[in-house]
């Protein structure tokens, strides 16, 4: 695999990880449902997954910066790992609606083993670790993912203290607590 | 607000990533995936009622 390959798969993951983050948002304007404490992490984890490939696109390939998302990627697998053993008991309906089947975090879950999945997949690929010293010239591609990323992260700021406020966040919310005081 | 705090962090991670030193954004990263280990088992209380 060349490093401009490299670039463009880890200029992909991120249009990835904005998609979470979009269907995540999207589920909570559309169906109005506010995310949990521990949805909350795992959502941040996501976030936090696209520090990685950022590195990547911006300093080129190393296998340091897979190690940063892998690490992100263990972290979250194992937030929702706790949230599915919370509701894993018989007659529990779970946290939230289902989608295709399954509440948001068993697919939280899911994403987090298929990102370890690809991570360890992308580390196979020694050439595109090799030094040229010569800085790859960042398309549009790469530069609106990272944006899309930075924004959907800046969004998520302002959507959880509308959500939380300046207090603890509740383990159940209904409302946005800075709009209920403000209103 | 500390999910706030953690969100504004993991931002300000990706900034330093985009526009800061590398060494730098791997400081702040590691600070930012610390701090939401840490908010987890400060919220990670409920017990869980497993039957296996």
């Amino acid at each position: 695999m060349t490093r401009s390959l490299a670039i463009t798969l880890n200029a992909l993951g991120l249009y990835a990880i904005a998609l979470v983050l979009l269907v995540a948002f999207g589920a909570q304007l559309v169906l109005h449902e506010l995310p949990c404490p521990l949805c909350l992490l795992q959502r941040i984890q996501f976030a936090m997954l696209a520090v990685g490939p950022l590195l990547n696109v911006r300093f080129g390939p190393r296998p340091s910066h897979y190690a940063v998302s892998l690490l992100t990627a263990a972290a979250g697998a194992a937030f929702a790992a706790r949230q599915i053993l919370l509701h894993v008991m018989l007659g529990d309906p779970g946290y939230g609606s289902a989608l295709l089947g399954y509440h948001y975090y068993t697919w939280a879950f899911i994403g987090f083993a298929v990102a370890v999945v690809a991570l360890a997949a992308m580390l196979l690929f020694d050439a595109q670790f090799k030094a040229d010293d010569k800085a790859e010239p960042v398309g549009g591609f790469v530069r609106a993912a990272v944006w899309l990323v930075l924004a959907l992260t800046a969004l998520n700021v302002i959507s959880t203290l509308l959500e939380c406020g300046f207090g603890a966040c509740p383990d159940n919310p209904l409302t946005y607590e800075l709009l209920k005081r403000a209103g | 607000m500390e999910f706030t705090i953690l969100f504004l962090a993991v931002a300000v991670v990706m900034g330093a990533a985009w526009w800061g030193t590398r060494t730098l954004a791997l400081a702040l990263f590691a600070a930012t995936l610390l701090a939401s280990i840490a908010t987890y088992l400060h919220h990670a209380s409920d017990v869980l009622k497993l039957s296996f």
